[in-house]
């Protein structure tokens, strides 16, 4: 305690007893002894624990990181995307490693990871390079690592690299016909190996995307090989010898002819959004074409840029170009244009910062863009990048990143648990005063009605109420639903406690001189009575509260709760009972169970401490 | 003694009407048309006012029209069905399980004796621990083993069950490789003798067990342990104490027996948590009990099977508050006086 006596120097103490006598002292100890308000040696009793201190510091960081936090990452609902499901906490994406800097010759961006080749002939790979259990981008082919790689693609889950030789080489998942060349591939790379050149196998571009791969020769043939299943990877013969550059979509590709048109030149056009070429190119030469995972662009010679396809993230929002654009590139969602001046301007969508380009980048003369990764090569051979570099917590299995689900899911948790807990404590004061204050008939009722709902099994019971009432509310009215039942099966506990504090007050003196004063009933309850209860409601609302947020985790959790794809912390957790997901997607149940645990013990922390300051008997305990 | 359990019987048996009436009218709240589900089938050979009139009239049959409190007094087999006898709860008839396609009474059987299983031993466990621990606090308080406990409980009260379950799960079943993770039983065992089906029945309830126990003991532990230091701050422990009694007896004949009424109160809330409880256990364990099914039948909209689970917990919870009142009573012997 704050007020014990202080000592003092000892010369002081020897002057006051030398010449003050021992009088003085003794009268010092005593004046110590302040008179306190009830409220402030609560107070005081409640700050010095250090467990109060700790929960209460605890708590308030964690209620602002969920009430500040939703609007830093702000929380989409419709939200997936099928090549980040899962990914560890990771923030290395773009994490070029250095001695790649200044000597490269080629990057390519992959779904998480990124590789390239140095001068110097060596391949690496960064980011997460994890493609399943067993595959993995960053094991590199032994016959690659050996051969003078000069170009490299990476797509969904394979990585193509070309040699200087003609050979291509393919690793990472090839279960998915990834691999598989053309028996005209085949036999090229076969005379290439021999040192035959050949006209038809000189290869200028090399790409991949979704499970399939293009390779694009000089002289205008284009090779496309992978799973047929998923992609348009034919050509029509009328284009075939005749491409000069080709980009890919997710499912499909885009020709540029080398007479400056383009053209789908795949065989499923027929309704398709990629085959409707906007009429604004008719008559005009295209100079460069990139592609999105759903959409295509061209740029033509006057620097004008197309885009058309089926995407509705904001590629089509073509920015007004102060400079004349002389390339572009295209990421999963975004583009990249590189402008006559050597700067570069990024339109598309931009939820994981791919379109924001650092500021004061010039000098560029290479791009390389893929998902959502961009780097840039500048004058000098430096190296800039930008875009997703990695989720801090992880991904889901919807590919959604895990803290803005944490975040948002704490805010829904906490409202949910405080708003059951005023409406408990609403019903348990009114029901347990007029319980308390009139006694006879209203009480027995009252606590008969209170036996029932107490005795009743709480979490079965929820979830019936859930299930029936439920079934014909949308998502919000569902969240109010759960409210409402928190609250109305949870207020016993108050209204007992409530009642037993009215029937002792009852008695006291200040009760009967407010009943000589002739003041109304209700009054005396509700406005003497009740300020006499109210800090062990304060205490039994801390309490509630924990248990409030931990019925309603437990519901979402059952999924009887709130349902997805709104997160709570109970949600979150949902389906988190396998071995897979324990074992190997570890951060998906380890971050929100941390943080809700942490959360709840502060809480039940602060309640304790609570209790012990306004009920100074407990302390003994 | 006598008078009073009768008196908490009657109570009992009105209570249970009360909650079972208010069940059956929640459950009637849900849109469903018996009727229309049986003629179904035969829709496409009536014709529209052919098929009208037998709805009609299988309604008046099935006695779908009948007010609320009829339905309800048949199915709890007080009134007389549509065929004149009586059929309800009470005749032993829980209703037809649809996602089963089996009578109720036998579609519960299996996951009852598992349930029941699974919670005899968490509840020895549970108390066999909770009591000597909460004992020995209260004795030792303010002793570094005390602070340590208050910790590890203050944990098992505030981390959600499910929570303690992953742990449970990473750290016996992925870490150290000790349980299986879930199920009741080895996936195609065959067993020699009913003994060696035990054991194995066991192996696999241990870990769902182990984390209700140390999910339960958190709020037991505190609660007996305060109610001790309670009793052992009364003025008869100091009388107990000056007299010379040897420690052992002061603090379990004389503060034991008085900090045992308010544990046997709380004693209800805990045993019926456990029950609640199980819910989640056997649904993060894939148990095949009373939990799991009824959350099987909630996600598939079987009311009846609902229903009858329902009445299930709420007869636990009312057995378990008689219980509660006897012992109580047996107890304190002024419980017994003034009722």
């Amino acid at each position: 305690m704050s007020n014990t006596p202080k000592k003092g120097f000892f010369l002081t103490r020897w002057f006051k007893r030398t010449f003050l006598g021992h009088d003085q002292e003794v009268r010092d100890i005593m004046k110590e002894e302040q008179v306190q308000t009830p409220f402030r040696t609560m107070a005081r009793a409640f700050f010095s624990k250090r467990t109060v201190r700790i929960g209460l510091t605890g708590f308030i960081l964690i209620f602002l990181f969920v009430l500040i936090g939703p609007n830093y990452w702000v929380l989409d609902l419709s939200e997936q995307d099928s090549t980040l499901i899962n990914l560890p906490p990771s923030s290395d994406f773009m994490a070029v490693p250095q001695e790649m800097n200044g000597n490269i010759v080629d990057i390519a961006a992959g779904r998480t990871y990124g590789i390239g080749v140095a001068t110097d002939g060596k391949i690496h790979a960064w980011g997460y390079t994890r493609i399943t259990d067993k595959v993995d981008i960053a094991n590199i082919p032994k016959e690659v690592q050996e051969a003078d790689i000069v170009q490299l693609a990476a797509g969904e889950d394979h990585a193509v690299a070309l040699s200087s030789d003609g050979q291509i080489y393919v690793w990472g998942n090839t279960r998915l016909q990834q691999a598989k060349f053309s028996s005209d591939m085949t036999k090229a790379m076969k005379a290439a190996a021999k040192g035959e050149k050949s006209e038809n196998w000189d290869i200028i571009q090399l790409e991949a995307s979704n499970q399939f791969s293009a390779a694009l020769s000089s002289d205008g043939t284009l090779y496309l090989w992978g799973n047929t299943n998923m992609a348009d990877i034919k050509i029509r013969s009328q284009y075939q010898g005749n491409v000069a550059k080709v980009a890919l979509t997710s499912n499909e590709y885009i020709c540029l002819l080398k007479d400056g048109t383009v053209a789908y030149a795949g065989y499923k056009d027929k309704g398709s959004p990629f085959a409707a070429i906007p009429a604004g190119l008719e008559g005009k030469t295209v100079v460069d074409v990139a592609a999105t995972s759903g959409s295509m662009a061209a740029l033509t010679s006057d620097g004008e840029v197309y885009v058309w396809g089926s995407s509705t993230s904001g590629e089509k929002k073509v920015p007004a170009f102060s400079q004349k654009v002389t390339a572009i590139y295209g990421g999963r969602a975004h583009y990249d244009a590189l402008l006559e001046d050597e700067t570069v301007v990024s339109w598309g969508n931009n939820k994981y910062h791919q379109t924001d380009v650092p500021a004061g980048l010039s000098g560029i003369q290479k791009i390389y863009t893929g998902n959502f990764q961009n780097y840039a090569v500048d004058a000098g051979g430096q190296l800039h990048t930008w875009g997703l570099s990695g989720f801090l917590l992880g991904t889901d299995n919807l590919g959604r990143d895990l803290l803005t689900r944490i975040v948002n899911g704490g805010r829904v948790t906490m409202t949910v648990g405080a708003i059951s807990v005023i409406i408990a404590t609403l019903l348990g004061v009114v029901l347990g005063g007029l319980a308390g204050y009139f006694g006879g008939k209203a009480d027995l009722l009252i606590m008969r009605i209170a036996e029932i709902v107490g005795g009743l099994p709480f979490i079965p019971f929820a979830m019936i109420l859930s299930a029936v009432i439920g079934t014909r509310l949308d998502p919000t009215q569902r969240m109010y639903l759960i409210m409402v039942v928190l609250g109305v099966l949870s207020w016993v506990p108050t209204c007992r406690l409530v009642r037993a504090q009215i029937l002792a007050q009852r008695e006291m003196e200040y009760v009967t001189a407010a009943k000589a004063m002739g003041i109304r009933e209700g009054q005396i309850v509700f406005k003497h009575i009740l300020p006499n209860v109210i800090s062990l409601l304060l205490v039994s609302m801390t309490l509630d509260f924990a248990t409030c947020m931990l019925t309603e985790s437990t519901l979402s959790y059952l999924g009887f709760g709130i349902p997805l794809p709104t997160p709570t912390w109970g949600n979150l957790l949902t389906g988190a009972n396998n071995s897979v997901v324990i074992q190997q997607y570890w951060w998906q149940w380890v971050f929100p169970a941390t943080i809700f645990g942490i959360c709840t013990i502060c809480i039940n922390m602060i309640g304790d401490g609570l209790r012990d300051a306004v009920d100074p008997k407990s302390q003994e305990r | 003694m006598g008078k009073y359990i009768l008196k908490r019987l009657v109570y009992i048996v009105v209570v249970f009407l009360i909650v079972s009436l208010l069940m059956f009218s929640l459950y009637n709240l849900i849109p469903s048309d018996p009727a229309r589900q049986e003629l179904e089938p035969q829709r496409r050979n009536m014709k529209p006012d052919e098929y009208e009139a037998a709805y009609r009239r299988l309604r008046v049959q099935m006695g779908l029209d009948d007010p609320l409190i009829v339905r309800y007094l048949r199915w709890i087999g007080l009134w007389k069905d549509m065929d004149g006898t009586f059929n309800g709860v009470f005749q032993g008839n829980f209703g037809y399980s649809n996602l089963y396609k089996q009578n109720v009474i036998e579609v519960i059987k299996a996951p009852m004796s598992n349930t029941i299983f699974i919670n005899i031993f968490s509840t020895i466990l549970s108390l066999g621990i909770t009591i000597p621990l909460g004992i020995y606090c209260a004795v030792h308080k303010g002793k570094r083993f005390d602070s340590a406990t208050q910790v590890v409980t203050m944990l098992g009260y505030s981390i959600p069950i499910y929570i303690i379950a992953l742990i449970f799960m990473f750290l016996f079943c992925i870490v150290w490789r000790i349980f299986p993770v879930m199920g009741t039983k080895t996936a195609g065992a065959t067993y020699a003798n009913s003994w060696e089906e035990f054991t194995d029945k066991l192996y696999h309830i241990t870990l769902p067990v182990i984390v209700m126990t140390f999910g339960s003991l958190g709020g037991m532990t505190r609660y007996v342990r305060s109610a001790m230091i309670d009793a052992l701050s009364m003025d008869y422990i100091r009388t107990a104490r000056a007299k010379g009694l040897k420690e052992k007896v002061v603090i379990y004949s004389h503060a034991w027996r008085n900090a045992l009424l308010p544990v046997i109160t709380s004693i209800l809330g805990w045993f019926l948590s456990i029950f609640s409880g199980s819910v989640i256990i056997e649904n993060t364990f894939s148990l095949n009990g009373m939990g799991k099914l009824y959350w099987q039948g909630l996600n598939n909209l079987d009311f009846e099977l609902v229903l009858a689970i329902q009445m299930f917990y709420s007869i636990v919870s009312l057995i378990g508050s008689l219980l509660i009142d006897i012992s109580y009573g047996l107890v304190d012997p002024r419980v017994r006086v003034d009722k």
